[in-house]
């Protein structure tokens, strides 16, 4: 009956299944997969709460080439995780199949396992809606949608059938002030949003984002096309925002890396290289490779 | 490359850059000045009496009292050439004058009769008055000049007879002096031939003024009226006075056109002076006063010449098949463009569409207007009920085919050039496929698409050949319906007097009018969408 044998619904099943056992219960598993790490930091790299993204040998082709080949890691709830490395290394990738963005792009194709708060992503039958609106995702240009600066942060809620005024009116105020907006627009919110600078469009999409209440917010390059300053304050609302929210970036920028994030994965060629608590990945790294990266011999 | 020449290269490109706006810009103006130009004598120009006549007649406009004043003023002018053509013509055809002849004898036994005259000197009476009209017949059917003398002297010495004394039989004699005047003048070998001649000169005057007062008999609409404009006066003016002729100036040559005056036909009788009065006093016959006929938009014609009247239902018509073809084709179209772009993958189906979009294109009209009359006719004819035939459904439905391509491909550029990162936006926050294209890349695509549509209006509005056979008729009003009896249309129009044989001759006016009017149609068509393009994109800017 399945021609394919991809899709046949028992080997679906049967990854759902183990992989929460792997992530959660089969700790000599996840030994074994932390011994390329630095043990030291082993303890304190697994927090004190469940991880919240669980990716099993995870990859994703584009035909036949690989995008990203064997993932495994855990990202962990109410904390910053950069993912740092040279271009076209899949962090990119990686970091879009988590709200699977990658399915713009014609031919792909995932293996393994990913997992968002107990979701398997690659699902067939899973409700995409759902899932993107678990996992905000916050892009490398900001693009703001060309309408008022309050319709686009309604834009998502009304997805959700929001519709009552005073209800949209609160969330509005209530994403632009987690954004560290809303003081510079709260007066012209029927602007259009395009009318802003670079820097605040950028809070605005993260706002947006955050109006559909998600638990992750993927950020890819946020802060590439902005300036010092305007990098400054994404920043420091990104340390704000570790509190409440799981947050993901991809930066090509390991100062940056190193100053807001907690956790710090290196991509290299498509594989993970190393994945380890950012102090140890910029001081003491167990893996060449990635010393060579974060000293700039290599990259 | 020396840096001089470089400059020089750029210098070259500038100015000839610049020198094809310019030639752009002329060519636009030579084609279109003159339309503009010769269109607008549809709307501002010199209208005679008639114009008014025929306003208040067909329209219902004007001042009655001032235009039966003016009528009375005209008619008297009028009247000096009518009594000289009305006397020539006696002596022209002898059947009016045979009639009168015998009206005449008729009302001579009326007043015998009522003077109680006793029988037998009545008959006596009547006996001696109905030779004097045998005579007077005889006279006017010979062709023998001679014996028509004899019997006019005849007539003219029975002149102090006391049976005609104060009664109708008194006109005789001027009867007989009328006609012995032209017998002696013209001779009775020529009478035939100024017969001919002198009907041209009754028709373009006829023309000119119209149907005379108290004259019944009107075959034709387009003759009701006279020339309702001084230009067209004028034009006829000059084809009563002069004459072309063919002329072999050269045996063996070919012949010449040359004009001579058309009086030279006519010289030595009393019509030279008609041709005197005419090209003097025309202005005192018809009063020809500046005129701004603005209702030419508006005001209908059921002339098949479109002589009288103006445009109205035709622009209504235009603005039905136009406004409808955009309804059918633009909702359509966007689809299509949607599906092509975001649903369709590239495979050889999708290639063929594509390559099928392209060319439908640039398919001829009229292929369009033959399809339509095959499919499009019958089908709103089972549809509706109707006996198959012209409708403005079917027409826009042609219509909506021809733009169709054009604003597919249109909108698939429109709906590309939005940034990705839009639909990407939108994904991410949860949306669908369908609600991030309806939401987010519609709106953005919008002053694009309609920019498509501004280009395949025009062409609908413009277009003849789908409309031929479908939709476009050449008389009637306002259409009374979308689904049968098709309508006006001004691109038809103007094509229909452009063929018509003799009547796009003779209302050049309107047929550069109708021309002006489309290219002011589609101008104002086109600004109305520049402006919601533009209001679209600044909303879209944020300005």
């Amino acid at each position: 009956m399945n021609i394919d044998p991809e899709i046949n619904p028992e080997e679906t099943d049967m990854t759902q299944t183990q992989i929460p056992q792997l992530a959660k219960n089969n700790s000599s598993v996840r030994l074994a997969q932390m011994q390329m790490f630095s043990a030291d930091s082993y303890a304190t790299l697994v927090a004190a709460e469940p991880a919240i993204i669980t990716s099993h040998n995870f990859s994703l082709f584009y035909g036949d080439k690989a995008g990203v080949k064997d993932v495994t890691m855990d990202i962990y709830p109410r904390s910053v995780t950069a993912i740092i490395g040279p271009s076209g290394c899949g962090k990119s990738t990686f970091l879009r199949s988590i709200n699977r963005m990658n399915d713009l792009i014609p031919h792909t194709r995932a293996e393994g396992g990913l997992m968002v708060n107990g979701i398997n992503v690659y699902d067939k039958q899973i409700n995409l809606v759902n899932l993107r609106q678990q996992v905000g995702m916050v892009f490398q240009k900001p693009n703001p949608f060309p309408k008022s600066i309050y319709d686009n942060i309604a834009y998502g809620p009304r997805l959700q059938s929001v519709k009552r005024r005073s209800d949209l009116d609160n969330m509005v105020e209530q994403c632009l002030r987690s954004a560290a907006l809303w003081d510079e627009v709260k007066d012209d919110l029927k602007k259009s949003a395009l009318a802003l600078s670079g820097g605040q469009q950028q809070r605005l999409c993260i706002a947006r984002a955050l109006a559909t209440k998600p638990k992750v917010l993927l950020m890819d390059e946020p802060c590439s096309a902005l300036d010092p300053v305007a990098t400054g304050r994404i920043e420091e609302l990104m340390t704000q925002l570790k509190d409440t929210y799981t947050i993901v970036i991809v930066t090509h920028n390991m100062q940056q890396a190193a100053r807001v994030s907690e956790r710090t994965a290196f991509f290299c060629l498509g594989e993970l290289i190393e994945y380890d608590l950012t102090r140890t990945i910029f001081t003491n790294p167990s893996i060449k490779q990635t010393e060579d990266y974060v000293t700039g011999r290599f990259g | 490359m020396t840096i001089g020449f470089r400059q020089k290269l750029d210098a070259l490109f500038t100015s000839i850059s610049g020198l094809s706006v310019i030639l752009m810009t002329a060519a636009l103006v030579l084609v279109l000045g003159p339309i503009l130009l010769k269109g607008a004598s549809a709307v501002v120009f010199r209208g005679t009496v008639e114009f008014r006549q025929m306003q208040l007649e067909l329209f219902g406009r004007g001042n009655v009292l001032d235009i039966q004043a003016e009528t009375t003023e005209v008619e008297a002018a009028r009247n000096e050439v009518y009594s000289i053509i009305d006397h020539f013509k006696k002596g022209i055809d002898a059947d009016v004058q045979i009639k009168q002849a015998r009206d005449i004898y008729r009302e001579y036994g009326r007043q015998l009769r009522l003077r109680q005259i006793p029988s037998d000197k009545f008959t006596a009476w009547r006996q001696k008055v109905r030779k004097l009209r045998d005579a007077l017949e005889t006279a006017y059917t010979t062709s023998d000049e001679k014996e028509a003398l004899e019997q006019l002297d005849f007539v003219l010495s029975q002149q102090n007879i006391p049976e005609v004394d104060d009664t109708a039989a008194g006109q005789y004699f001027q009867m007989a002096r009328d006609y012995r005047k032209i017998v002696t003048e013209v001779g009775l070998d020529h009478k035939e031939e100024y017969a001919d001649k002198f009907k041209q000169v009754e028709e373009i005057i006829k023309d000119i003024f119209g149907p005379r007062p108290g004259e019944s008999t009107i075959l034709m609409a387009s003759e009701q009226f006279g020339m309702t404009r001084w230009d067209r006066t004028l034009f006829h003016l000059n084809r009563l006075l002069w004459v072309e002729e063919w002329v072999e100036k050269k045996p063996g040559e070919p012949l010449v056109k040359v004009q001579r005056p058309r009086v030279e036909q006519f010289a030595g009788t009393e019509m030279v002076k008609v041709f005197d009065l005419m090209e003097d006093n025309l202005q005192a016959m018809q009063h020809p006063k500046l005129t701004i006929y603005w209702q030419y938009f508006f005001d209908g014609d059921k002339t098949t010449g479109h002589f009288f009247g103006g445009v109205g239902p035709e622009i209504l018509g235009t603005l039905l098949l136009t406004i409808l073809s955009m309804l059918f084709a633009f909702p359509l179209g966007v689809i299509s463009a949607a599906y092509l772009i975001e649903c369709a993958g590239d495979n050889l189906v999708i290639r063929i569409i594509r390559t099928c979009i392209n060319t439908l294109a640039g398919v001829p009209s009229i292929v369009f207007g033959l399809f339509g009359l095959a499919f499009w006719v019958p089908m709103i004819s089972t549809i509706s009920g109707n006996p198959a035939g012209s409708s403005i459904m079917a027409g826009s439905l042609t219509l909506a085919m021809l733009i169709l391509p054009i604003i597919i491909r249109a909108s698939e550029e429109a709906i590309r050039s939005v940034p990705h990162t839009y639909k990407e936006a939108s994904l991410s926050l949860g949306a669908s496929k369908l609600r991030t294209f309806v939401t987010v890349q519609f709106p953005a695509a919008l002053p694009g698409i309609l920019t498509g549509v501004i280009l395949s209006m025009s062409r609908a509005a413009g277009e003849t050949a789908p409309i031929l056979f479908t939709a476009a008729v050449a008389v009637g009003g306002v259409p009374d319906s979308l689904f049968h009896g098709g309508t006006l249309a001004l691109p038809y129009s103007a094509y229909n007097l452009a063929v018509g044989d003799v009547t796009g001759a003779r209302v050049p006016h309107n047929q550069f009018g109708m021309v002006m009017t489309l290219v002011l149609l589609v101008l104002l068509l086109n600004i109305v969408a520049i402006v919601i393009r533009s209001r679209v994109s600044k909303k879209l800017l944020g300005h």
